[in-house]
């Protein structure tokens, strides 16, 4: 596949032409912050955003959407949402997230709703161009992606490198220039520089050990001491990129006859996550649902994906966290220092 | 099958969740397709003494009160409190914070404070009188939520009822926190279900819906020391509609 570079005026243009004709959902301001949004016009990207409010999780697996319709007691159908669209912006971590996320879904039982939307998404990622305040990508080792998008971007100041992974890619590109070889240092150094920056929070082990360092800690009191504190309001699972855990209602249309059955999501953190019928509730204590979400990010999710850590490090959770406890990063250090490396 | 019956009674309050019924406007029609309402003071004029489904607004201030709620109670198969007066007994419960209530009386009343139809006591909600089903939150409520209660009552079905804070739908929603710009907002220690609709356009949660089942004390008392406030700059956002309200706090 190739590699290219536009001038940011081309890329403009580029962008231009990309609104006319797909729907684009690019980052953009939203106050202070950035967010992904509807995307109308070139002069609303802003490709030098730190981090975004919600991770772009959101276009293949929606806060709410209508699986099926039913009748009760009758016949059903499936309902999907079937259009193209092209996410724009999407940084590395998060480009490491949807990868992850395609392998879970895809895996088990395939779920046909998220992958008919994953599957109609043209992903253009972007390196980090400003870490953000609790960015720990170094550390998770998603600072960098090598796969996974479509096209990569990689900000050199008055242009852009821009490597078609996708035959989707590679027709995008099409009329641009390859790039030279001082483009592509200048991107290796872009690289190598990220590969350090991005670690506001520093993990001090290999993230690959944090499996193991979880196998030993089941039962230590940081757990405890962490959650008293912990409001079980869910923050840190609404917003990362790896948290995919969901509730399946029914509801009725008013014939009493008709209706459709609805996905939202969940999050482990949550008073009630666990109820289950006869309500019984298997995890009713704030330290055990703290406990739990990070060993999904670091336990139960790697065995499931060839071990591949499912935080990426975007430090979403630990801005989004009033208490100041979600940091993952905070814990398995803790763990660390109280148990070693062994 | 034969519809359900459902009769809706107002105590204290402002009415204006029952104003919401009326908002359905064309879903009113779907409602009544449902179910039979047997009486509803504000939009209709017959009465009855028979109801399945008995619907609560407004809180309980006097003892006459209390024996009517009791009477409905005993007639009713399932009886929902319905906004934040009957559910946690909204801003009437500021009076319970005084400790003379002649003296608020005289005060709002003035020379008529005596009148015998004035003789109120402390603000109650619903569900510190009778047992309550089911609980339609906030302040007004959400229509939504409301026509899927009954959707679901109608049917048999239980109703999920968020027992969750608002910060999740807050989240959701792509929002900045709002105690990053400064504003001491319930999120979250307060009941999802109404969308995070204030916190989403920017102004804090008030609490209308009440607390969720298991607040974190101690969360809250780390969170205002991390933004340099103390205990009283948080009682003062609580209390429109979170006096008093420790005996009811439920589902």
């Amino acid at each position: 596949m190739s590699v290219k570079k536009l001038a940011k005026e081309d890329f403009a243009k580029f962008v231009e032409a990309l609104i006319e004709k797909d729907n684009v959902i690019g980052v953009q301001a939203k106050g202070e912050r950035f967010d992904f949004a509807p995307l109308e016009s070139a002069q609303d990207l802003r490709l030098d955003y730190d981090v975004t409010l919600q991770p772009p999780k959101k276009y293949f697996l929606p806060p709410k959407e209508v699986l099926m319709t039913f009748e009760v007691g009758g016949a059903y159908a499936s309902e999907y949402e079937d259009e193209t669209f092209v996410l724009l912006g999407v940084h590395p971590y998060d480009v490491v997230g949807i990868n992850q996320m395609d392998e879970l879904f895809s895996q088990d039982n395939y779920d046909t709703h998220y992958m008919k939307r994953r599957n109609n998404a043209t992903i253009i990622a972007c390196d980090v161009v400003t870490p953000s305040e609790n960015v720990f990508a170094s550390s998770m080792k998603t600072a960098v992606v090598k796969e996974g998008f479509d096209i990569l971007l990689t900000d050199l100041g008055d242009s852009y490198v821009a490597e078609a992974a996708t035959e989707k890619g590679e027709a995008l590109l099409a009329g641009a220039a390859e790039a030279d070889d001082a483009a592509l240092q200048a991107r290796e150094a872009v690289w190598a520089k990220n590969q350090k920056a991005l670690n506001k929070h520093e993990l001090e082990c290999d993230a690959a050990y944090l499996p193991k360092l979880l196998g030993r800690s089941y039962d230590h009191n940081v757990w405890d001491d962490m959650a008293r504190t912990c409001f079980s309001c869910g923050s840190c699972n609404q917003v990362c990129p790896t948290c995919y855990c969901f509730n399946v209602q029914d509801d009725v249309n008013w014939d009493l006859k008709t209706g459709q059955r609805e996905r939202c999501w969940d999050g482990c953190l949550l008073d009630g996550f666990t109820k289950v019928a006869g309500e019984h509730e298997f995890r009713d204590q704030r330290a055990h649902r703290f406990r739990h979400r990070l060993y999904r990010k670091a336990k139960y999710v790697p065995a499931k994906i060839g071990g591949q850590i499912a935080c990426v490090g975007c430090g979403r959770c630990v801005g989004a966290c009033l208490p100041g406890i979600a940091n993952p990063v905070s814990v398995y250090n803790r763990l660390i220092d109280d148990l070693g490396i062994g | 099958m034969s519809k359900p019956t459902i009769a809706i009674f107002d105590f204290a309050c402002c009415e204006g969740c029952q104003l919401q019924f009326v908002n359905l406007e064309e879903e009113l029609l779907d409602l009544l397709g449902v179910a039979d309402v047997v009486e509803w003071r504000e939009a209709m004029s017959e009465k009855s003494d028979e109801y399945d489904i008995a619907i609560i607004e407004g809180s309980i201030t006097r003892l006459e009160d209390e024996e009517k709620l009791k009477l409905i109670r005993s007639r009713a198969k399932v009886l929902i409190a319905l906004g934040a007066c009957a559910t946690i007994g909204g801003v009437n419960k500021l009076k319970n914070n005084f400790d003379d209530l002649d003296e608020v009386k005289k005060c709002v009343y003035g020379k008529d404070a005596s009148k015998p139809h004035l003789a109120t006591q402390e603000t109650k909600s619903v569900g510190e009188v009778v047992d309550v089903d089911f609980c339609i939150h906030g302040c007004p409520i959400d229509r939504a939520e409301f026509t899927y209660i009954v959707r679901c009552l109608v049917m048999g079905k239980t109703p999920e009822i968020p027992e969750y804070p608002i910060c999740v739908e807050c989240k959701a929603n792509g929002n900045p926190c709002l105690w990053d710009e400064g504003q001491v907002c319930l999120g979250p220690i307060i009941r999802a279900g109404c969308k995070a609709r204030c916190p989403s356009n920017g102004f804090r949660c008030f609490g209308c819906r009440g607390y969720i089942d298991n607040p974190n004390v101690e969360a809250a008392k780390e969170v205002i020391d991390k933004y340099g406030l103390n205990v009283d700059d948080l009682k003062t956002k609580m209390i429109l509609f979170g006096s008093r309200q420790e005996p009811t706090i439920h589902g």
